[in-house]
This record gives C-alpha cells, structure tokens and sequence, in this order.
C-alpha cells in the first residue's frame, strides 16, 4: 500500500479490518522503503475506514513509526478516529506514546509546518494540562489564535458557538513531533522557523529540495525566522553560508529575524553577513515595509539575473513533456486534448481574464519548468475527476489544479525514466491570475504550445 | 481513460451462459438434484471447478467429495445454485489477472470463502431463499470487471491514485456515469439471473442504499463480509483491498452483530 501525499502530509488509508495478519501485509518491504525515505512533515495512518483493530494491528505500523523516526524526522501517528477508537488506542500504549494522534486529517494538517492556512481560531480541549500547552504553542507557532478550554464543561460550553472556531480540537494526542524547519509562505516570501541550537542536524532537518524548489519556481526573500535559536556551531555557520551562496546564483536574499548572539560567537554574525545574509529585529521590520520587501525581491519573483536558456536536451524531450500534459488532460477528463501550435518565444497569453495557472518543476538529468494556463473554467473540468463534484471554489480549483499538474510531473518522470533520464519534481505552485505567473516566467524564453481541448484552448509552456 | 463505449464492449463480448449450465440450474430449480447432477456431468469444466470448491477446507469435508450427484446431494439445492453460479462468473476471469495480484486459485478461495460466510450469514438471519443465497456469486464479478476496464491504465490510475485516495468504483462512476456494480447489474441481466440478485450486490456496493429494506439490509451484510474478507493478508497483497471504497457508515448498525457471528474478539 503506498500512501496519498498532500500539503506535506503522507497518509496510508487501510480499510476494514486491523489485525496482526492483516497489518503486516499492507506494508511490503518497498512501501516501506518508499515511506521512509518521503520529504514530508508528516507520516499518518487513517482509521477512517478502519472497523476494528487491535493492538497487534496498530504495531505494525507503530515499527514503521519507528523506522521513520530513525531515518527521517517527520512526526508520525494515526488520524481520522471517533472518541471510541481514540480511547481504545490510549489504552493499548498508555504511557508509551511516543506518536501523535490526530481525530481528522484536517487537524493534522494545523500542525503541518507546510500547511498554508494559518490565523483560524481554534478551540482546543485536552484533559491532560499539559497535552493543552502542548497543542497551544504547537499550533501558535504555526500561526493560528488558540483558545484553550480549561475544563470539559468550559469547552462543552464553548464548543456550541461553532461560528466563533474554525476548528475544535480534542481527542487530540501529541507525541513526538517533526523536528524540520518549518515552513510557510507569505506572499512571495518563504519564512523558516528554527529553533534551539543548530548544529550539523541542520542538513537534516531543513528540507533543501524544497529551497531549491523555491528558487526555481521564483521565490526571491528567504526568512529564517530565528527569535527562538539559542545559540549555533560552526557546522550550522557553514551550512548558512553555502545557502547564501546558492541563494545569490538566483539573486536572492536570506535574512535572520530575531537572531541573538549572547551564546554564540559575535564573529559569526560577521561571516553570516558577509556570505550576504540580512539581519532584522522583527519580523514586522520586513513584511510590513513594503519598500524593503520590494528592495528584497519579495514584492516581485521577476527580478532574475542569471536567467537560463532553454537548452537541447529540454527541447529534445518536449514530445514527452507535451504527452505528459496530454495524456493526464485526456485522463482526467475523458475527452481528446489536441496540439495546435508550437513556437520557441517568450510567453504570450492573449486574453489573461478568467484565466488561473500551474507550474511544476523538474530536476536531476534535465531541470526546467512546465506552465500550464488555462481559462478556469477548463481547469474546472479537468479537475472534475478530482473533485468529483461541481464547484466555483476558486481556493478548491487551484489546489487540486496543483495535484493535477503533480500528476503531469509525475507523468513526465516515467516518460523520462524510460529514456534512462532520471529527474525529481518539486512542489507545483498555483497562480491565481495571469499577472501572478508572469512575474515568475514573463521574460524568459520557452517552448509555447496550444492545445485544443472540447473546442477550448489552454496553454502549456516549457521553460527553464 | 475509460470510455462508456469501453464498457458496453466489455458487456458486448459476455458469452451467453453455457448452455449446460443453464439446463443444470432449471433442473436444480425444480428440485431435481440427480437429473442436475447428470447434465452438469457432461461439462468437464464445470464438474472440476465444483470438485475443486467444495473440497476446499472451509467446507469441512472429512473425505474428498468427487461425484456430482454427491455433491449437490451435500450442498442441497440453495447451495448448489450459488456454487454453479460462482462457476459462471469464474468464466469472466482473466487467464493472466494484472491489476490485482490474483489468480485462478486465489480467486476461488475468495469465491469459496464469500460463499461459505453468506451461508453462515443467512442461516443466521434465517433466510431460505436460494436467490439471495446465489446473490454473494455476483459479487466478485466488481473484481474481474475492475480488472478487465482498468488494465490497460494501471500506470495513468496509479499515477492517479498516489495524488487522491480514489477507489476503482468512484474513478469509473466520475468518468462515465457508470459503476462497477452496474455493470454486474448487467452481467446478471444478460445471463438472466434472479433480479433479486443484482438488487442485493446493488445495495453492498454501500454507495447506492436499496429502498427496499429487506434487500439493504442484506446490502450491509454483504458490503461487511466483502471487507472482512479483503482484510485478509492474501487479498491484501493481492491489493484488493481498497478497489471499492469501505461505507463504514453504511454497515454500523450491524457490526456488533456481524463481530460476534464471526467469532471476531
């Protein structure tokens, strides 16, 4: 069985019945082995449609836990569970609860560092005092406005205003979370929070593909949110500035928000700031200046010195790429998707209204970007599959337009890898209008092909 | 990815029921169970496949059971209608299963196993009625037409599937309108079963609940047996597990009872 990754969440979904047959044979040695080596903040295990189990059941999935703890340092546990099952769980591993248990997949993706949601209210109910604080500070850091019920008949009490929360939260267990470095986007700035002594698990736990994803696809501020850093080695002093370098191939900008130096040596501020990192009191000192922000790169993903050319081998592949985005349209919808035009140019999008857009990038052998447009009512049908209903929920459109283009990415992997070209897929990122992508691709140079489908037109771009 | 046409090809190329087959169950519908037995003699196919299902353990036979006659006499009429019945939707099998890591043998313990707890089940509900007996027969059709739609595009569905948690049924339902079970519907119809039969498989897909409440009911049996038999590490590997969605909902108000039937603690 191989789990379904979303917002940085993966989530394996066995369905009837848990024993200590049956859970072994959900996980073979390659799930495994796939599982544990997944960049994701979050490894979870659904008992939506799960019947019964025991504890047998539950332990098999516990030694992955285990695994992943050892290899990886995303949180790991069990989601999707009514009080009874919630209970029966507490009951099984009573004080050796090192998991985390999570009543809805919604719940768990507050405490998903990538989650990008964040300021809801949200009321939040334990009986044990110190599983509150636990989930409070949790979800503060994350971003959210927490209310914390004192007592069962307080959050009884509460919980009937249900116009006052975004969510409520109980029957809720933290256990060992994630260690990464968290992170939200604002904007067109990525901030990550660190915390405590960094040393060389820096390398670890900072997710760099993710950095590299980000600086492809035209993010230009950089943030480290660092109000809680204790202190820091040499070896994190060196990571730092090698990510400055990289940083400054794309002409980007790191900055350090909160960062003290009482434990840690003064002439490392010094090296820091000559690798070309920015410090800052606050937070506030950068997003609300926007002269800074713009000064920084945030206000805008264009500013892009070295800009790269389309080379051969990208242009050479372009059949794959195009069958890629053909076949999963044709998929996803049922209906033939037709290739009318192809030019090398800068993209040009005739009518930008009504229109949204999703780019993924790629990496390894090969590395460029693919951009899809599409007027929204387009990307409306070729997501119906996904949604599986009829929606204008723009919010609900683009994130499963990104899965969508997760699938054309995923799609143009295996094309690839049949021709012995092995590359990785980033994140796909979602634009809400055309402006918003032009910023990131306006100037640079591709391959634009026009693609019919149902009579309509969309657009695919292929870039580096 | 998979077109109404695709289907109505696969339900166009459903050979009529053998006619053996079809004279065997008129007989057995009438009671006759020694003239049955003689015509069903004449189908080597068909007297191997009763010979290697009812000598599977979870019948309980002491010595091996060889001889027709002997074997509807064991069965009695119900029984063997069901028996002949999983034979016939054997028939749609594929020699090679590619999607689901099934084979032939694998794919008769399941029918063997399915059989055997619906027995259980209605002898539990007290209900005689060999239709609904014959009814579990149908269910493993969803499995073969699964495979026989889906093959070609295991690549584009498992692509699919690692993005969103979507079962067979909802792909196939999203895409043409159509489900599996509809599609056993149509089995059933062209090779004029009980409609009795298709209602009940209808009702166990959890997804489309019977008006009648006899028939739902038997729905949420079915539907719960169907996965506590999917629970199985066998049929795990085979990744049959989540080929239809679990309706967990659907089955509440009969688990306890289900549980303590099957003994399970």
């Amino acid at each position: 069985m191989k789990p379904v990754v979303k917002n940085s969440i993966a989530v394996f979904s066995p369905q009837g019945f848990l024993d200590g047959n049956s859970a072994g044979a959900f996980l073979c040695i390659e799930d495994i082995e796939a599982t544990v080596n997944l960049k994701v903040d979050m490894i979870l295990v659904s008992l939506k449609k799960v019947v019964f189990f025991n504890r047998n059941g539950l332990d098999t999935f516990i030694k992955l836990f285990y695994k992943i703890r050892k290899n990886n340092h995303a949180a790991v546990g069990f989601c999707d569970y009514d009080r009874k099952k919630y209970v029966a769980i507490k009951n099984f591993y009573q004080d050796e609860i090192y998991f985390s248990l999570f009543k809805t997949l919604d719940i768990a993706y507050l405490f998903s560092s990538s989650f990008k949601n964040q300021n809801k209210n949200i009321l939040i109910y334990s009986s044990d005092r110190s599983q509150r604080t636990a989930i409070a500070i949790e979800l503060h850091d994350n971003g959210h406005n927490t209310i914390i019920a004192q007592s069962l008949e307080e959050f009884d009490d509460k919980k009937e205003k249900t116009n006052l929360y975004d969510y409520i939260i109980d029957s809720t267990f933290l256990g060992q979370m994630g260690q990464k470095v968290a992170t939200r986007v604002t904007g067109n700035a990525i901030i990550y929070t660190i915390s405590m002594f960094l040393d060389v698990e820096i390398s670890n736990k900072f997710n760099i593909e993710y950095h590299n994803n980000s600086l492809n696809v035209g993010f230009r501020l950089f943030i480290f949110d660092a109000y809680k850093v204790i202190s820091m080695n040499i070896h994190a002093l060196n990571f730092f500035s090698r990510l400055a370098s990289s940083a400054a191939e794309y002409n980007a900008t790191i900055c350090f928000v909160g960062m003290k130096f009482d434990k840690a040596p003064e002439t490392f501020r010094d090296t820091l700031e000559d690798s070309g990192i920015l410090f800052y009191e606050q937070m506030d000192d950068i997003l609300q200046n926007k002269e800074l922000l713009k000064e920084l790169g945030a206000s805008s993903a264009s500013n892009v010195k070295n800009k790269r050319v389309l080379n051969k081998e990208n242009v050479t592949e372009l059949p794959k790429f195009i069958d890629a985005t053909v076949i999963t349209i044709e998929m996803m919808t049922n209906a033939k998707a037709i290739k009318e035009s192809a030019s090398v140019q800068k993209l040009i999008i005739n009518n930008k209204e009504g229109k949204i857009a999703s780019s993924i990038g790629y990496y390894g052998d090969i590395d460029g970007m693919v951009v899809l447009i599409f007027p929204s009512g387009i990307a409306k049908k070729a997501c119906e599959l996904l949604i599986g209903e009829n929606t204008d929920d723009l919010e609900m459109i683009l994130d499963t337009l990104a899965e969508l283009v997760n699938i054309v990415g995923g799609k143009i992997k295996t094309l690839l890898a049949d021709e012995g070209i092995s590359v990785n897929i980033t994140l796909p990122r979602t634009y809400h209008d055309v402006d918003s992508l032009l910023e990131v691709v306006e100037n640079r140079k591709g391959v634009q092909v026009d693609l019919s489908f149902n009579g309509d037109t969309f657009l695919f771009f292929l870039t580096r | 990815m998979i077109t109404k046409d695709k289907i109505e090809s696969f339900i166009e190329k459903i050979p009529p029921s053998p006619k053996i087959l079809k004279e065997t169950i008129s007989l057995l519908n009438v009671g006759e169970l020694t003239k049955a037995a003689k015509v069903a003699e004449g189908d080597l196919a068909l007297k191997a496949y009763l010979k290697n299902i009812v000598n599977k353990p979870i019948y309980g036979f002491k010595n091996e059971v060889s001889d027709i006659s002997q074997i509807f006499g064991i069965l009695g009429v119900s029984l063997s209608q069901q028996t002949l019945y999983n034979y016939m939707i054997s028939l749609l099998s594929p020699n090679k299963w590619v999607l689901f890591k099934l084979n032939a043998k694998l794919f008769h313990e399941l029918q063997a196993n399915l059989s055997k707890k619906w027995e259980t089940i209605l002898k539990h509900l007290k209900i005689d009625d060999k239709n609904i007996y014959a009814a579990i027969s149908l269910l493993p059709a969803s499995i073969i037409v699964t495979e026989a739609l889906f093959v070609q595009k295991i690549d584009d569905v498992n692509l699919l599937r690692t993005t969103k948690a979507l079962d067979f049924n909802t792909i196939l339902i999203r895409l043409c309108g159509v489900s599996l079970f509809d599609v056993c519907e149509q089995i059933a119809q062209k090779w004029e079963m009980d409609s009795k039969i298709s209602q009940i498989v209808q009702a166990s897909s959890g997804v489309k609940p019977s008006d009648n409440k006899e028939i739902n009911q038997l729905g949420k049996w079915m539907h719960l047996l169907l996965f506590y038999e999917l629970s199985k590490p066998a049929f795990i590997e085979a990744r049959l597990n989540d080929f239809v969605d679990f309706q967990i909902e659907y089955i509440e108000d009969i688990y306890n009872e289900f549980a303590s039937l099957m003994e399970i603690q």
